[in-house]
């Protein structure tokens, strides 16, 4: 059963358009953006409505998308354009301009594609690649720093101290709650599911802030009321966490495969899911304090790494998969998504020595593939009830 | 069963002027003559390498066929016996690294390394196999892709070597190629050695800053760091230490090859009917890269040579092997591409230039002052790796000065990046010069499909 805070989130992500198109007509900008280490309190700081943009599981979209960018690109960017070149997406509309980060060099393409081609203004923020290295640091808190000074060329206010400090407690309070409910739908009472997690989270990127933040403690308090119910009935036989490449909204295709072929998903890593609230330690409430925080967070696939052994990425996905007690690993990568198709080998490898199966799935938005990819679930996820069963019984 | 090969036979007619040219002398300071060059190519190479004599029309990269122009021979002589010479050089603890194609390769070679590009680095494995024919070595390569696609993933175009130094036989020391943003592949295909059989490699990225790079100091100031750690890493295999002065001295020698290229492109573009084909133009201006024959010293020998060769043909009007008069221009764009320039030039076209490997060998690096600082603000500078409104105003000058009539984009499969920029790039381009442009994508193959010739000829024709 959905919590009704849950059905309330949903609810107001459909009534955000009008809002957003009212608090423009007010004299109030929004800054669409897409990328992984580009701080979204610093343009919440400045007075400016943050919306993230970037959806999946059109193939539609995906090829109005590819007549601009190119059919070798992944299908998230060839939608993200699509959304721009066909504008009639609520949201898109509704964007003053635009801010990217470099993480990944597709989506950095997909900046200069939007600029050039629909005249939108765009920001970029420069990230490096070597990014553990102190000079990379300091390359990147003047990137931030930069980034920083053209929204406020933009937006026509200065950053305030006291507003950023603000922020960034409004902000950590919000990553604090959604790691809380991510425990919550890992639970063995399934009071809440991952879905309705992954529906949360995505609407953070369009509901105001304060709001959202509301709303994710009304769900926290009605998982506390629920806590005692009894467990269904129904087994955790094939608990199943998702890595890998991107699934924005909208896509839908691998979620409802592992569900029909009765997987549960219990977390995951995903540039679009929990990863990017954790391990945000801001230790000062200055843009610098921002930028150090977000350059070492757990990286993204798309910034190499050149040691294994002591690759942060790496061992966060063997503590999370621990965490969720998953049965196995699925892999879920985007045709053409490169830092996260070329990795997939080599962590089903690293997981392998952890006892942990891993599953690849790569595709697209068609759906010409599904009941392959169907084929391929359910026999991975048999594979993990037979396991469970066989340890059960040992 | 024999298969029947038509093979390239350099002329005897052709020796006497051949072996009155230049010796080539090397970067250790050992000479070869021409006459030894000369003995190399028509007796040992065809025997070593039949591959590389193969005169068929799908081998994209055979050998010219100007026997008047001593460098395109000189340039076939380096080329075969790429494996001779890095084994030579690793005899004398010479540590080899794998660089990114479009690059300047100044800070390597003044730390004692040799940088070789994804192209030499295929070169070099190529002429370990002797004996084989151009058909054999296709289907050898092919396996070869092959492997690394299974380490890595099919979708992988730049492997950065895996398969011939993870997976193979080539003794490469370090893989530490710059992240450019002209290939993304680089990167991830580094990062993928780090699960490879040989834990030994040494890994390095240059960290290419993107996003308005050239213009940001601190953007400089970061990379200048990245070539400061890249020439510390490669004195730790050394294990001497490389001074300022070795990379000014460096950097001063590179610069004379980057002149020299740029000089001859000037000549060369100058008449109606170019002054070689387009094969022999691809081979003397990315000389001034210094880093396709593994040798700088040897490229600089082949380059000064060539460029009187080049300055003679201009002035008494001598047409290029196999040209038609006043043939249709082609300026080419796209990372890594190489249409057959034979096929194009029996449909009536000639390749004038290209954006890839010509964006660095124009760039010259300032010679005064901090060499870090100045090598990383020209690397950042580089036309190709800048916007698409920049980049563009850049191809536009290339396209005027050498008067191409037309703009091909070719990128391989599985190029993110430059596919991205494809339609981008080529409508901009439209509005700054005017040219009809054709996108392609392509195979990376020495054999080119009759499909992928077909759509150039056509366009050739259109011309």
């Amino acid at each position: 059963m959905t919590l009704q805070s849950v059905e309330l989130i949903r609810k107001r992500v459909a009534e955000r358009p009008a809002e957003l198109a009212e608090a423009r007509t007010n004299g109030q900008k929004v800054v669409g953006w897409q990328g992984y280490n580009l701080p979204e309190e610093l343009i919440y700081a400045l007075g400016l409505i943050p919306v993230r943009i970037g959806a999946g599981g059109d193939d539609r979209l995906v090829e109005i998308g590819a007549r601009y960018i190119s059919t070798k690109n992944c299908v998230y960017v060839r939608e993200t354009v699509g959304l721009f070149a066909e504008n009639k997406d609520p949201i898109v509309q509704n964007t003053d301009f635009l801010a990217f980060d470099a993480t990944c060099l597709q989506t950095y393409r997909t900046a200069e594609i939007l600029e050039y081609y629909f005249n939108k203004e765009v920001v970029v923020l420069g990230v490096p690649r070597n990014f553990y290295w102190p000079e990379a640091q300091v390359y990147f808190t003047k990137e931030v720093e930069h980034f920083t000074g053209r929204l406020e060329e933009l937006s026509g206010a200065r950053l305030d101290h006291d507003k950023l400090a603000e922020t960034i407690e409004l902000y950590n309070r919000i990553r604090g709650a959604i790691v809380e409910i991510y425990e919550y739908q890992a639970e063995r009472e399934r009071l809440i599911s991952w879905e309705e997690t992954y529906d949360i989270i995505h609407a953070g990127y369009v509901l105001d802030r304060k709001e959202y933040l509301r709303m994710l403690e009304g769900t926290l308090r009605e998982l506390q009321e629920a806590q005692g119910r009894p467990a269904p009935e129904e087994e955790d036989e094939a608990r199943i966490f998702i890595s890998g490449s991107v699934i924005p909204p909208g896509d839908k295709k691998l979620i409802h495969i592992i569900n029909a072929v009765g997987g549960r998903i219990v977390g995951d890593d995903l540039w679009s899911g929990l990863i990017p609230y954790l391990d945000v330690h801001i230790g000062e409430n200055t843009v610098e304090g921002v930028a150090l925080a977000y350059i070492n967070r757990t990286p993204h696939g798309a910034l190499p790494y050149l040691e294994l052994e002591t690759d942060k990425r790496i061992k966060r996905l063997k503590e999370l998969v621990k965490n969720y007690k998953a049965h196995g690993v699925i892999y879920h990568t985007l045709r053409y998504c490169d830092p996260y198709s070329f990795k997939a080998k080599e962590t089903k490898d690293v997981l392998a020595a952890e006892g942990i199966p891993l599953l690849e799935i790569h595709t697209e938005y068609s759906g010409s593939d599904y009941e392959a990819i169907r084929t391929r679930i359910e026999a991975f996820v048999e594979m993990l009830k037979i396991r469970n069963f066989e340890t059960l019984r040992n | 069963m024999a298969i029947n090969q038509d093979l390239f036979h350099y002329p005897e007619a052709a020796k006497e002027l051949f072996i009155r040219t230049e010796d080539i002398t090397f970067r250790d300071g050992t000479r070869v003559s021409a006459e030894e060059i000369w003995e190399f190519l028509t007796k040992e190479a065809p025997v070593r390498f039949p591959h590389a004599f193969d005169n068929g029309r799908y081998n994209r990269n055979r050998i010219s066929g100007d026997i008047a122009l001593p460098y395109s021979l000189k340039d076939e002589y380096l080329s075969l016996t790429f494996n001779d010479r890095m084994l030579k050089a690793k005899q004398k603890g010479i540590p080899v690294a794998f660089v990114q194609g479009g690059q300047c390769v100044d800070p390597y070679y003044a730390a004692g390394a040799i940088a070789l590009r994804p192209a030499s680095v295929n070169q070099w494995a190529a002429c370990q196999r002797e004996g084989v024919t151009f058909t054999q070595a296709q289907v050898l390569r092919e396996d070869d892709k092959e492997r690394a696609s299974q380490s890595i993933s099919f979708e992988v175009c730049n492997t950065a070597g895996y398969e011939y130094i993870q997976e193979g036989s080539l003794p490469v020391d370090m893989i530490a190629p710059y992240s450019c943003l002209r290939c993304s592949d680089v990167s991830y295909s580094l990062e993928a050695h780090r699960h490879g059989k040989r834990q030994d490699v040494k890994l390095f990225l240059g960290d290419f800053p993107m996003a308005d790079q050239k213009n940001k100091e601190w953007a400089v100031e970061y990379f200048a760091e990245n070539i400061k750690r890249l020439i510390r890493s490669i004195d730790e295999l050394t294990g001497r230490e490389t001074t300022e002065e070795d990379l000014r001295k460096e950097i001063i020698l590179h610069n004379e090859g980057r002149r020299l290229s740029r000089e001859i492109a000037e000549l060369w573009w100058a008449p109606d009917t170019p002054p070689t084909n387009g094969k022999d133009r691809r081979a003397i201006l990315q000389m001034g890269g210094m880093e396709v024959h593994g040798d700088p010293e040897a490229s600089l020998c082949v380059l000064r040579e060539g460029k009187r060769f080049i300055e003679e043909r201009v002035r008494k009007g001598v047409k290029g092997h196999g040209l038609i008069d006043k043939p249709a221009r082609i300026f080419l764009c796209g990372s890594c591409v190489f249409p057959s320039d034979y096929r194009i030039e029996e449909g009536g076209g000639v390749i004038v230039g290209t954006d890839n490997h010509w964006s660095n060998i124009s760039t010259l690096v300032e010679e005064t002052g901090d060499p870090y600082y100045n090598l990383a603000k020209a690397t950042l500078s580089y036309p190709y790796e800048q916007n698409v409104y920049e980049r563009a105003k850049w191809t536009a000058e290339q396209i005027r000065k050498s008067r191409a009539d037309g703009v091909l984009f070719m990128y391989n499969w599985g190029c993110n990046t430059q596919s991205a920029m494809a339609r981008m790039l080529c409508d901009e381009i439209k509005k700054l010069v005017n040219v009809p442009t054709l996108i392609i994508e392509h195979e990376f193959q020495a054999s080119q499909s009759e499909q992928l010739l077909n759509r150039v000829s056509a366009f050739v024709e259109m011309l």
